[in-house]
Parts: C-alpha cells; structure tokens; sequence
C-alpha cells in the first residue's frame, strides 16, 4: 500500500494546471507527429527534447511522455482512415481498421481503437505501479556485474526475438555500441576514435542519429512509394462512439490477451511494433470469427492497438527501475533523463521520489486526456493529412535539421544527419531494425563501464559476470538468447530432413 | 523503357551494405588499436572494448553477406526500381543541397528557398500561391525559437543586415 500513497503524492504534483497545460499541448503535438508519415514518436520525442533542457524535469517528462502517448494515438488514426500507418506499431490496425472505415463504420473503428489503445495503456500503468518500487529496490543490489548482464540481456534479447536475421541485427546493435564509443573515454579521460576531428571529440549524438534515422530515412522510404493519402471521410459522431464503447466489455478477451502481450513485450524490450503484431496474429488464430479478420473485424482492431498501447506504456518500467528503455522511444527519454543531471535506474525512487511519482500519475491523466482529445480532434487532424504533401514534407524536413541544430548548435551535425539518413533508408528497406542501434548508442557508455568495472573487480577474469545467481542467471539467459536463432535453424533443419521419411 | 525496371536488385544493395558496415567496424578497430587494446594494471585498456566491438561490427557484417548470396542472389528482388529511383533523387537532392545552403544563409532563409523551390518546381504550385507559405513557415518558426523557447538557431546575412542575432 505504500505504493498507493506514493501515487497520491504523484497525483499531487501531476495534477497542477501547468503540468495539465503540458499534457494537452503535448497530446496534441504527438497526434501531429504521430499523424505526420516520416515524423513517428522516437522522432517527435527527440525534437522537442532539446526545447526540454531549460525546464524543471518533472515538466519536461511530463511533456515528452504525453507526446509518446500522442503519436501513439495518432498513428492509429492514419492507419484507420487513410490505411497509411502513422507509426510502425500502428501498421497491424490498418488491416481491419481501414476495411471497418470504408464500411463507412469510420467512427466504430476509431473509437475500437482508442478505448482499446486506452486499456491496453491503463493496463501498463497499473503494472508500473503495482512493481516498480519492488523491481527498483531489488536492483538497488546491483553491482557493476549485475549491472553488466541486465543490459547484456537487452542486447542478446534483440538477437534472439528479433524475428529478422540475426547477423543484422548484431551489425546495428554494435555498430550502435561503436558509435558510443567515440569521443572521451569516461574512465581513463583519452580520445578515441575521433581520427583528429575536433567536431567527433563531442562524441556522437544519438539524437542527431534518431533524427536521421528515423526522420529523414522514413521520410525517403515514404517519398519513393510515391504517396497519396487516399482517405475516408472522417466525422465521429458522438452517439456512435457512446454505442461503441457500450460493446467494449464483449471483447474481454482480446483486451485482456492484447495487454498481457503489450505488457510482456513493454519489459522485455520487444517493443510495441511487435507486440502489436503478435496479438492481432494470437487474435486471427484463437477467435471464433476468423474468417472475418481482414475484412474489417472489430476484434482485429482491439487486439493490436492494446497491445501497442500496453508495451508502450509498460516500456517505462524497465526504463525508471532498471534504467534500461524497452523501446526506441523509452530510449531517446531515457538520454534526457541524464541531460537532465538525473540518473535513471533503482536510485532514481530514493532520491527523486517527486519526479518518479509524478510521473507515474501523469501517465494515468495523460493517457485519459490522450482518449478524449484523439476522440475531439479527429476531424481537425484528418484535414491536416488533406494539405498536399508537396507542403507537408518540405516542412518536415525543414523541422528535422532545425531539430538537429538546437541539439548541440554544431554545423558538422547537419551533414552527420544526412549520413544517419542514409543509413536509416537502407537499413530499413534491406529489414535491418533500427530500434538496437538506439538502445545500444544511449546504452553503450553505461554498460563499457560496466564491463570495465566488473573486470577492475575480478581483476580480469570473465567469471565475474557468473559470481552470483543473480548475474549468472542473466548471463546464462543472454547467451541462451544470443544462440537461439543458431540453434533453431538447426532444429529446421533436422525437422526438414526428417519430414520427407516420415511422409513416405 | 519499363517503369518497374529495376535500378538496384536488392543482392548489389545486401551485398554493398555488408561491406559498409564492415568498413565501420574495421575502422573502429583500427582506431581503437591507436590505444592500448589489451589488459593493463585497471583492468581493460580504453582500446579493449570499442576494437572487440569492431571486430563483431566485421564478423557479423561477414555473416551478413554470406547470407545476402545464400538468400538473395540471383533471385530477381528489387531494391529499387526506376520511378521508384526518380522520386527518391527529387526528395534527396534538395535535402543534401539544403546543408551546404544553410551553413551560408542560415537555417530560416534556406527554409523559405527550400520550401518555395519544392512547392514551385516539383508540386507545380505557381509563385503567388507558395510565396505567403514559403515567407510564413521561417517566419512562424522564428517565433517560436528565437522568441517563446529563446532557442537561437543559426542565422545568415539577411538575418545580420535586418539587426538579429
């Protein structure tokens, strides 16, 4: 129960008329993002983080966070009435949503979608109430080790769920690692791998990276489909949404199946485009109508949008408890947690209880200030979709190397921009994920020092990474995961070969 | 000349990334190796880890490729086909002209000359109509810069002869 009066607390420092001002505007400005093609939530968030350094922490995660939940919003409203997905975690709603709307059921499909997207985030925030002072005062025994294998077992977890190569998957993530490298040493004060540019002893920011990656390389990916926004007339109108929302309880089961998903792939740091995913292919395969799916089911709007929602919000357990982001977007906020002099992790809810708190019950009024707005404005953000793209992408691109110069005001960032830019298109065309090479340039100067500490401690034997159950059950995790895509590929391959005989 | 010809097959593309991210991981190593690489009286030397993650930045990239040809040679896929290829220049050569641009006149006039140029040459937009978007997006935007967030974001002669820095 103590959790409980720490929530009030929250409540307390949430519920000001500033930090509300800061939910809407935020809200707001995340649907745009989050309706934007080219402009997604990572890339939002990052924009708007260096206009965050001047504020107190508590309102400037109180800012960014409601953003999330807006674009998360957001990208689910192009997906239904334009079938574009605003975000790559909304590109499972597009398959029933976008039927459901040319079914002229448009105001059904986006109320599903926001009410279950709404759950799905209810369910997420409750998570973290209930465990995170448990999960933080557990890592409070962490030592450097420990500390060591945690991040470890985010990296080999991408290997070993990632779903696409794995090899690909290793290049991003270390070559993420590498790039965190550059600049001064922490520990010993030398330079390394600047090659004698001054503009590299600065290091290489991984905002400036999201900016290019996910901004400029989207945005090329979207111009080359040639894009038209092909939408549906969007008026919502209020007695059907109500109608709506008076159907949800039948749905019990998908809600309930497409959070624990979201939830689960939140902590572990799947993130929500997976999750997203897997619940609508769990859905199609367990529900009764599944012949239906495709064609504009409603089941098949709830259950990905609650799973999206559900790890989106969930992906800040790990963040505040562990100081270990479960999506790309946990990680740019968890670079501006330390920008902001804080230090994430277990500490964290010993010695900023305040900030912890509040923006613990932040995420309970945002998400429902996040329902009501996305509901209000539909209309207004369907016509902004209307503006030729012509306009809207020049803007966008514009905006992106504003974003990049208010990082560190330095004229080498715009062409490194350009190169990250390059990078993120080809990447994603060739199925090279992105999200680890992120989680790997926030994460790469923690866990060096990490490694660097443990092996001061052992003087420098590997074993120390298995000195106690706790650090070597979490190895022992990591490496299982690193050598999973190598062992079932073997499995394939026997089964592949036993088939044949046992057909004959 | 079909429209769906392809440019790039995606195996050139597989192939021509793998050897790129190695080339970065082999750079890494060479300059981690610049430091010392091995074990010193505190444990790992600065050059231990980033030349170590070089050499996965390699191998993996090796890994890569191999499979590029067991999975994409000869298979026909496209990376990019020729309108595909048009439209991707006429987004990405203006966008690598407005950097150069910008270091000379400044973040808001290359907005307003970017905005007009893409509107006017490439959505077809007549000048009248692009001119008041054009002027109106630098200008907005150096409001909410220069004067709400008080953010200054680089500026060019024009900005200079009218008195702002």
């Amino acid at each position: 129960m103590e959790n409980f009066a720490l929530l009030l607390d929250g409540f307390g420092v949430a519920l000001s008329v500033h930090h509300v001002a800061l939910m809407i505007g935020g809200v707001l400005l995340g649907i745009l993002v989050g309706v934007l093609p080219g402009l997604g939530a990572p890339n939002g968030v990052t924009l708007l983080m260096p206009l965050t350094f001047a504020m107190d922490p508590i309102s400037a995660i109180i800012l960014l966070t409601s953003m999330y939940w807006g674009a998360l919003f957001g990208g689910s409203t192009t997906s239904i009435l334009f079938n574009i997905p605003g975000e790559p975690s909304s590109v499972a709603t597009t398959f029933d949503g976008y039927p459901l709307a040319r079914q002229g059921q448009a105001s059904e499909a986006l109320t599903y979608a926001f009410m279950s997207a709404g759950f799905g985030a209810m369910v997420g925030v409750i998570l973290i109430t209930l465990l995170s002072t448990w999960v933080a005062a557990f890592a409070l025994q962490f030592s450097p080790p420990e500390y060591f294998a945690v991040y470890f077992l985010a990296f080999a977890s991408f290997v070993g769920l990632g779903g696409t190569s794995p090899f690909k998957t290793i290049v991003s993530l270390t070559l993420g690692l590498a790039f965190a490298t550059v600049g001064m040493d922490t520990v010993s004060g030398s330079l390394r791998l600047t090659f004698g540019f001054d503009e590299l002893l600065r290091g290489i920011s991984f905002l400036v990276a999201v900016i290019g990656l996910f901004g400029l390389g989207e945005l090329a990916l979207t111009m080359e489909e040639g894009l038209r926004f092909d939408g549906v007339a969007a008026r919502v109108s209020p007695i059907k949404v109500l109608r709506t929302i008076a159907t949800m309880p039948r749905y019990w089961l998908a809600l309930l199946r497409g959070s624990a998903i979201g939830c689960w792939m939140g902590i572990t740091p799947g993130g929500p485009t997976a999750a997203s995913f897997m619940s609508y292919g769990l859905a199609k395969r367990l529900s009764r109508r599944r012949a239906n799916f495709g064609k504009g089911e409603p089941e098949g709007v709830i259950a990905p949008e609650t799973a999206d929602h559900a790890a989106g919000s969930s992906a800040m357990l790990p963040m505040l408890a562990l100081g270990i982001p479960g999506s790309a977007t946990a990680a740019v906020m968890l670079g501006g947690l330390m920008i902001w002099g804080l230090t994430p992790g277990p500490s964290l809810f010993n010695d900023r209880p305040d900030f912890v708190w509040g923006l613990i019950a932040s995420m309970y009024l945002g998400n429902i200030v996040a329902v009501v707005l996305v509901l209000a404005t539909v209309p207004i953000f369907a016509a902004i979709l209307r503006i030729p793209f012509a306009i809207i992408a020049p803007l966008i691109v514009s905006v992106c190397f504003i974003g990049v110069w208010t990082v560190a005001s330095a004229p080498f960032d715009l062409w490194l921009v350009l190169a990250f830019g390059v990078g993120g298109y080809v990447f994603k065309k060739l199925d090279y994920p992105i999200a680890p090479m992120v989680l790997a340039m926030v994460l790469g100067e923690k866990t060096e020092d990490a490694f660097r500490q443990s092996l001061i401690m052992s003087e420098g034997s590997l074993g120390i990474f298995w000195h106690n159950s706790l650090s070597g059950t979490l190895m022992s995790i990591g490496v299982a995961l690193l050598l999973w895509p190598a062992a079932s590929l073997l499995f394939a391959r026997t089964r592949a070969k036993a088939a044949p005989a046992a057909d004959a | 000349m079909r429209e769906d010809a392809t440019l790039v097959s995606r195996f050139t593309m597989e192939v021509a990334t793998a050897v790129a991210t190695a080339a970065l991981g082999a750079t890494t190593m060479i300059g981690a190796s610049e430091h010392s690489i091995g074990w010193g009286d505190a444990g790992p030397e600065p050059g231990y880890f980033p030349f170590w993650i070089g050499l996965i930045v390699v191998v993996a990239s090796i890994g890569a490729m191999v499979q590029a040809f067991v999975r994409h040679r000869g298979t026909g896929e496209v990376f990019l086909t020729r309108v595909q290829g048009s439209r991707l220049a006429a987004f990405v050569i203006p966008v690598f002209l407005f950097v150069p641009i910008a270091l000379f006149l400044g973040l808001y006039v290359t907005t307003a000359i970017y905005l007009l140029a893409k509107m006017t040459l490439q959505g077809r937009y007549s000048i009248r109509r692009a001119l008041p978007i054009a002027v109106g997006a630098p200008v907005f935007l150096f409001i909410v810069f220069e004067r709400w967030f008080q953010v200054p974001l680089l500026k060019g002669p024009l900005e200079a002869m009218l008195g702002f820095y």
